[in-house]
This record gives structure tokens, C-alpha cells and sequence, in this order.
């Protein structure tokens, strides 16, 4: 049976009549605060609020295990048994798997905390287990929340003016966040940006200027008090490069368009789901790559090429950038650990600016191995493109703080 | 009714001009790099806690003052219960804070905290939201009178 066009709009009244209920629409509560929350006026002092209590749960339950518990546990326990357990003590074994130690009047010591062994079994188990794990179950619970809320997509409307001037849109967002917990599902995410230009910059850019969930909880676990330093120097790297990338990359950075959801009643079984597959993608990415970054870190100290490469490159860090000579040796390593680094750095003396502009390298500096691969299976041209970006930022952003230190009188 | 939301009007005013005062009393406390404590009173000199939750007070106090002018318009009730929001999510950081401190028993004590210890990390002095967190749940008797009328 063919129907004219007639015969169609009559059918279509019909169905409308009996399906479609016609009356006046009254804005509801729900309806209001959805809109608060979208208007820049007030949506930006509610997003300032909701990253807020992002942060600050996010600290206090990593602070709650990681203190109260882990550290306990690692130091008073494990440590002192595997120190005592393991044969081979001063050993090249030894030192990998379990205490690199020190040496004191010519004898070998023993470290007395996990952040200072460097073994894989100690510092790699306590990284891992002690310090991510609690940090990464949060930050996914809490991002979790926030997308099944309907938070994020107004949060993308709100901070699209805003990214659109560094080439990329609202929808950045999500691969920016992502990567806070970890850079490889963000590098994946960048796939949801339409075009070349978009994705190459927001790739580069997550790259060197957001820290993976790792280094956040380790930063939170050893340097909490400059936190909010190094956070802010990252952010405005993030801003002030990604506008000259938006300059000098050619392509087009086009509109968006996003049907924003109402706010709804988080299901407590998705969010389950949700944070129990990212938590287990993320320890099989990252597991591995701690402990095997931990393994390569101590054969490499062990053989002595990072004390060679730290002496060789001490010039550079100590005149270009302004942090002692001894951090070489953990900038190095931060290629195949970041957290690691990190954790190096903490025992090292120096100001606290000097510590600032540390990490702040250790994080601007190649990203690690894990993201590194991925990049590559996004295209080898924009992984080359990305390095070579992240070799004039390091050298650029990195005096560029240490001058601010200067001009400030703290560097 | 009316008469009812002239009274929320005047009491969400009150608050507001409190809730203002308090925000901007975090962000003078921060700024002075100082702590300040008066009775159950404590505003924290920290640059996360009192700066960025100060300016947050702050503007829990502003939604507060901006929506009582025409306080049974949606759009102008919506503010209000923003305001509560903003401070239930200051309060709610902060008790989630003390509970995560009660529990351990510290660096040098038993695993879990001793009992008193538990009980004593919940005495005051209190941050600025907690001390307001009461005051700001009265939006709940709103709301849920709103759901009634309609």
C-alpha cells in the first residue's frame, strides 16, 4: 500500500493525537538549578565549588588510607621483614628488588621507609598499592558521580568559551579529566574531538601538562603543601601553550553542539560498573609499568648510566632551570615512572621553589611509557609533532619558571 | 502565604548577610597567612580551605542576597537552594575531612584511634560552613513545601 503525501500527514495527526499530550510546561526546581549551573554567571562560582569538594574528598580518602594505613603497613612491616627476609643484602639484586640503600662512613644502611628504598617489592608495591590505589578509586568514584549526575556536560558548555581559545571545545573537557586519573583512556579519548588540529593539540597538551592520578596521589602523599602551586603552574602552561598551538597548527577548531540532560538520581549499579572497569583498565596499564618502571629504574642506577647522564645533564638543570644537581638522576627516571620520580625528588634537599619547579619538570617532562605507546598508536606523525612540541616547552616553560623564581627573589 | 515568604525572605537575608560576612572573613584570615578562633568559631589560614572554600562561602552568601527579591518565582528560589548547596558541599567536605582524621590512630599511636581521641576530633571549634550548615537545611522545609503546593 503506498500512501500520497496527503494520506502521510494525516496519519502522522492521528498517531500525534493519541500519543501527544499538549499543555503548559511549568519549570520545575530541578529544571532552575540546571540552568544556574549552565549560565557562566553562575555556573562558574558552582563550578569553582564542585572542584572543590573534588579535591577535597579526593585528599581526604587518599590521606585516609595512604597515612592512616598504608604507610604503617609498608614501613613498620613490610619493609623490616623483606630487608631481613631477602638473601643478598648490599647485592645488585638486592638493591633492585628490595633496599638500594645507602652508604654512611663507608658501610652499607638500610632506608627506613618505602619511598626512599627504590626496590620494586618496596617503593613499586608501595606506589602502587599504598599510594595510586586509593587515590585512583576516589577519582574515578567521583567522576563517576559527576557524569551520572549530568554534571559534565554542563560543565562543558560552561568552559567551552574558554577552551575554544586554545583550539579546542567543551568537549575537551572529558579527555582533560580523564587524564587526571590516568593519560592512556585520555589519549583515547581524544577521539571524540573532530578534527586533526583539535586532537593533535589536546594530545600534546594532555601530554605534558596534566598529571596522571599516580602522580597526583603521590604529590598529595609527599608534597601537599605545594600542591596548589604546581597545579597553577600547570594550568596556565596548559592555557598559554595551547594558545600558541592554536596559532601555529594549521586546521580548523569547529563549534559544537550537546544536548544537556537533566540532573538525575546517580544509579548506585552503573556507578559500580563504571569505577570497578576503569579501576581494572587502569591496573593493567599501570600495575606492570610500576613495578617494571621500578625494575629498569634500578638496573639503570645500578649500572650507574643514570649518575652518568645526571652529571652530563647537571649543568642544564642546575643553570637553565634552577634545581640542584641531584635531580637529574629522578627527571631521568621519570620517563619510565612519574610517580617514582616524584617520590625521588621528595628526599632530595632543596628550597621550595626549587622542589616547585621539580615537579612541575618531572610532569612537563616525556610523558610516561604507558601514554608514550598509546600516542604511537594514534599516529607516529603526531607522536613526533608532540615531541617535538614537549622539547621546546620543557626547555621554554622550565626557564620561564625559573626566572619567575628569580624575579621573585626565591629561586 | 505572603506573609510566609516575606518571613523566608528575611530569613534567608539574614543569612545571606552572614553567610557574605563569613566568606569574606576566610579570604582576610587567608590573606593575613593567619588562623583565627573565637569560641566554637575557627577559620583556617590555608590557601585550600580558606581561600578557595572562603571565596566558595562567599558566594553560597551572594546566591543567598540574590534570591530573596521575589522569593516564590522558581528562578529566584532556585538561588537560594544553590546557596544551601554551596555550603552543604563546604559542611560536607569538612565532616568528611574530620571522620577521615577520627578513624586512624596517627603516626606514632595504635592502628584505629583510641575512643576519646574518635570523640574528640569532632568537638569544636568548627570552619564557617559546618557552623552554618543548620541554619542552611531550613531550605529543605521550602523545597518540600513547594513539591506539596504543586
Amino acid at each position: 500500500m503506498k500512501l500520497t503525501i496527503d494520506q502521510r500527514w494525516d496519519l502522522i495527526d492521528k498517531i500525534a493525537k493519541q500519543t501527544v499530550t499538549f499543555g503548559e510546561y511549568r519549570h520545575t526546581l530541578k529544571d532552575a538549578i540546571g540552568e544556574l549551573t549552565i549560565k557562566p554567571f553562575t555556573g562558574i562560582p558552582i563550578a569553582i565549588a564542585v572542584m572543590y569538594a573534588f579535591w577535597s574528598i579526593f585528599g581526604s580518602f587518599a590521606g585516609f588510607f595512604t597515612d592512616g594505613f598504608f604507610v604503617r603497613l609498608f614501613d613498620a612491616y613490610w619493609l623490616p621483614w623483606l630487608q631481613e627476609a631477602f638473601p643478598g643484602q648490599g647485592g645488585w639484586l638486592y638493591a633492585i628488588m628490595v633496599d638500594a640503600g645507602g652508604i654512611e662512613g663507608g658501610e652499607f644502611v638500610l632506608s627506613d621507609n618505602c619511598l626512599e628504598s627504590f626496590g620494586v617489592l618496596t617503593s613499586g608495591l608501595f606506589v602502587a598499592i599504598g599510594v595510586v590505589l586509593p587515590a585512583i578509586v576516589i577519582f574515578y568514584l567521583m567522576l563517576a558521580l559527576l557524569e551520572d549526575i549530568g554534571y559534565m556536560p554542563r560543565l562543558a558548555v560552561l568552559i567551552d568559551t574558554m577552551l575554544h581559545r586554545i583550539g579546542l571545545h567543551g568537549y575537551a573537557i572529558v579527555p582533560t579529566i580523564l587524564s587526571l586519573g590516568c593519560n592512556v583512556p585520555g589519549v583515547t579519548a581524544t577521539r571524540i574531538l573532530e578534527t586533526k588540529k583539535q586532537r593533535f593539540i589536546m594530545m600534546t597538551l594532555l601530554a605534558i601538562f596534566i598529571p596522571c592520578g599516580a602522580q597526583i596521589g603521590i604529590m598529595q602523599d609527599v608534597v601537599p603543601g605545594l600542591m596548589g602551586w604546581i597545579l597553577l603552574y600547570l594550568i596556565i602552561g596548559y592555557f598559554i601553550f595551547g594558545y600558541i598551538l592554536n596559532k601555529i597548527v594549521p586546521g580548523k577548531a569547529p563549534e559544537f553542539l550537546i544536548d544537556v540532560p537533566p540532573y538525575r538520581r546517580p544509579m548506585l549499579s552503573n556507578i559500580g560498573k563504571k569505577v570497578w572497569g576503569r579501576i581494572t583498565g587502569f591496573f593493567k596499564v599501570a600495575i606492570p609499568f610500576v613495578l617494571l618502571g621500578a625494575a629498569i629504574v634500578g638496573v639503570l642506577y645500578q649500572l650507574g648510566v643514570i649518575r652518568f647522564l645526571g652529571d652530563a645533564l647537571a649543568p642544564v638543570f642546575v643553570g637553565w632551570f634552577g634545581v640542584p644537581k641531584e635531580t637529574a638522576g629522578p627527571l631521568i627516571a621519570a620517563f619510565l615512572r612519574k610517580d617514582l620520580a616524584v617520590a625521588q625528588l621528595s628526599v632530595i634537599e632543596m628550597t621550595e621553589y626549587q622542589m616547585i619547579t621539580a615537579v612541575v619538570l618531572v610532569s612537563i617532562y616525556f610523558p610516561c611509557v604507558a601514554t608514550f605507546a598509546m600516542m604511537l598508536k594514534e599516529g607516529w606523525k603526531e607522536l613526533l609533532g608532540a615531541m617535538a612540541v614537549l622539547t621546546v616547552v620543557v626547555f621554554a616553560y622550565g626557564g620561564l619558571i625559573h626566572l619567575i623564581g628569580i624575579l621573585l627573589g626565591v629561586a | 502565604m505572603a506573609g510566609k515568604s516575606s518571613v523566608a525572605a528575611i530569613y534567608f537575608a539574614i543569612l545571606g548577610i552572614v553567610t557574605t560576612a563569613f566568606g569574606i572573613a576566610d579570604i582576610l584570615v587567608t590573606a593575613g597567612a593567619s588562623e583565627f578562633a573565637y569560641g566554637i568559631l575557627e577559620i583556617s589560614g590555608d590557601l585550600f580551605r580558606g581561600g578557595w572554600g572562603g571565596v566558595i562561602v562567599l558566594f553560597a552568601g551572594l546566591f543567598y542576597l540574590s534570591g530573596i527579591r521575589n522569593f516564590d518565582d522558581i528562578h529566584q528560589f532556585s538561588k537560594v537552594v544553590m546557596g544551601s548547596i554551596l555550603i552543604w558541599i563546604m559542611a560536607g567536605c569538612d565532616i568528611f575531612a574530620m571522620i577521615t582524621e577520627s578513624i586512624p590512630g596517627g603516626e606514632d599511636g595504635p592502628w584505629f584511634n583510641t575512643l576519646d581521641g574518635f570523640i574528640g576530633t569532632y568537638a569544636p571549634p568548627y570552619a564557617p560552613a559546618v557552623l552554618l550548615l543548620p541554619f542552611s537545611l531550613v531550605v529543605v522545609y521550602y523545597i518540600r513545601k513547594r513539591k506539596q503546593e504543586i
